[in-house]
């Protein structure tokens, strides 16, 4: 049978941020798949080494608009580490906050995507509208809806109407939220035309998990327990319980069962830090310049394990940052996902594993 | 298994002194010349359990070019390389971890570092008609 090449992307209805994916198939069936990153890269990297600590602040921000909380989170508390400063505990409980609520609207944006692109109308526009509610409230916190512009090096910034009866508020919102989220998980496990389309497809083992280096839960849905928020706990996890949902089946379905009972243990986890926010300050004075040395910064995004490398030569600029977004590894994977699939489960594979290209690129 | 377990093993089986320092947020560097990356790295995989890598942090500092392997399986353990700026050339991981193959081929691209073997062909970030040098080396900063 002839060989068809099929371009999805860097502009295609399944992609919502660009990318290119070359689909070799015969007949219904793909048999081999390559991919071209780049057509968002914006040299961060190199950006930063011109800017100080505290307007990188504002640069790191938008590697992501999803996730762009934790990038902050990430490079802060490098910087943080760097200069020696302990952050005031409120904060910590805020930083937690606020990546909970982040996690929230990241996968049930997510879980609208994947329902969209397979057809399923219905759940995109149920799991949309419960994500409009937690940008509500991230908004009513910090003033954004995508930029938060909500940490600052030792500690964070809030909006200065925020007091106990806000977050008494946030808590009544996040518990008017948490019945919908169940049907969905009910959908996950009953419904037959999402299980049809998910289940067994885009398999990956614990053993290709590990052997690609693949992070958060695409990892957790083949079975591989980790999460940063308990084994490295940073900000304020180490007072907080976080329940970690893995599952064995390796495919989208699992992937979609995982992040769903994900948003219920962040659910949670907010209403655990706005019953036991401690008062205090918010932030700790910052010395401009930050001494020679390097970090190594993690923390659990939405997608999984974030990365930053950060070294100092003593100036106000930093001299190197690196970062590694967890979509990066997920990709690395597309190429065996891909393999020897139905041509109508690409849509499911591509949007299964959760890519956020502008942070791929960075 | 704990790090100074690990530790031990690599100073048994590939380098028998050793530099190790931590770093603020726990971090653990351990300091190897380019050809005891490779036994390094298979010993982590198959003595140590530790397989996970996170990133590959390539970094131009003027003098040299460091390479930063950071590992992670339950602590961060970063094996650090250095290379000289001129003919950088290192042996590639992806026989022994496939997820290497994005980070090494990024290093590549931003900093012109040769891994050897690996089977690299066109840009994966930069455009295709970038015939510049690499965006991360000094000589391009300073310009």
């Amino acid at each position: 049978m002839p060989k068809t090449v099929v371009p999805i992307g860097p502009q295609h209805p399944l992609l919502k941020e660009p990318l290119s994916f070359l689909l070799t198939v015969e007949g219904e069936r793909v048999v081999d798949s390559s991919l071209r990153l780049g057509y968002v890269y914006r040299g961060i990297e190199r950006l930063c080494q011109d800017r100080n600590y505290t307007q990188n602040l504002h640069l790191f921000e938008r590697v992501c608009g999803i996730c762009s909380y934790v990038h902050t989170l990430v490079y802060c508390q490098g910087v943080e580490a760097l200069l020696g400063l302990q952050v005031p505990l409120r904060a910590q409980y805020l930083r937690v906050l606020m990546c909970e609520l982040e996690r929230i609207h990241s996968h049930l944006l997510w879980l609208g995507v994947l329902a969209e692109n397979m057809g399923l109308t219905t759940i995109f526009m149920y799991a949309w509208r419960e994500r409009e509610t937690v940008l509500d409230i991230m908004e009513e916190l910090s003033g954004g809806r995508v930029t938060h512009a909500a940490n600052v090096i030792g500690g964070v910034r809030l909006n200065p109407k925020v007091d106990q009866t806000t977050f008494d508020q946030i808590a009544a919102r996040l518990r008017g939220m948490v019945a919908q989220v169940e049907e969905f998980q009910d959908m996950v496990l009953n419904e037959r035309t999402l299980q049809a389309r998910t289940q067994g497809v885009g398999l990956l083992s614990a053993e290709q998990i590990r052997r690609y280096c693949v992070v958060g839960p695409t990892a957790r849905a083949s079975g591989v327990d980790v999460d940063l928020r308990r084994d490295a706990p940073y900000a304020a996890y180490d007072r907080l319980n976080v329940r970690v949902i893995t599952h064995q089946a390796g495919d989208v379905w699992a992937r979609t069962l995982v992040r769903v009972q994900e948003v219920l243990v962040s659910m949670q986890v907010c209403q655990q830090v706005l019953s036991e926010m401690p008062a205090g300050p918010l932030t700790v004075k910052v010395p401009r310049r930050v001494p020679t040395g390097e970090v190594v910064s993690r923390a659990e995004a939405p997608r999984g394990e974030l990365i930053y490398y950060l070294r100092s030569d003593g100036s106000d600029k930093p001299a190197r940052v690196h970062i590694r977004t967890p979509t990066l590894p997920s990709l690395a994977t597309m190429g065996e996902q891909l393999r020897n699939i139905n041509t109508a489960d690409v849509s499911a594979v591509l949007s299964g594993v959760d890519l956020c290209i502008a942070c791929a690129d960075r | 298994m704990d790090i100074n377990d690990v530790l031990r093993i690599l100073k048994e089986r590939c380098a028998p002194q050793l530099t190790v320092r931590t770093l603020p947020l726990g971090e653990t560097v351990v300091e190897l010349t380019p050809e005891q990356l490779r036994p390094a790295v298979e010993t982590l995989i198959g003595q140590c359990g530790v397989c996970h890598l996170s990133t590959i942090t390539g970094d131009d500092t003027g003098r040299e070019i460091v390479l930063l392997y950071h590992f992670w399986e339950g602590v961060g353990l970063t094996l650090r390389v250095l290379l000289p700026r001129e003919q950088a050339v290192i042996s590639t991981l992806i026989d022994l971890i496939p997820g290497a193959a994005f980070y090494e081929r990024e290093v590549t691209e931003m900093l012109d570092i040769m891994f050897e073997w690996h089977p690299m062909s066109t840009h994966l970030f930069l455009p295709d008609d970038w015939h510049s040098d690499a965006p991360l080396r000094k000589q391009v900063q300073d310009a």
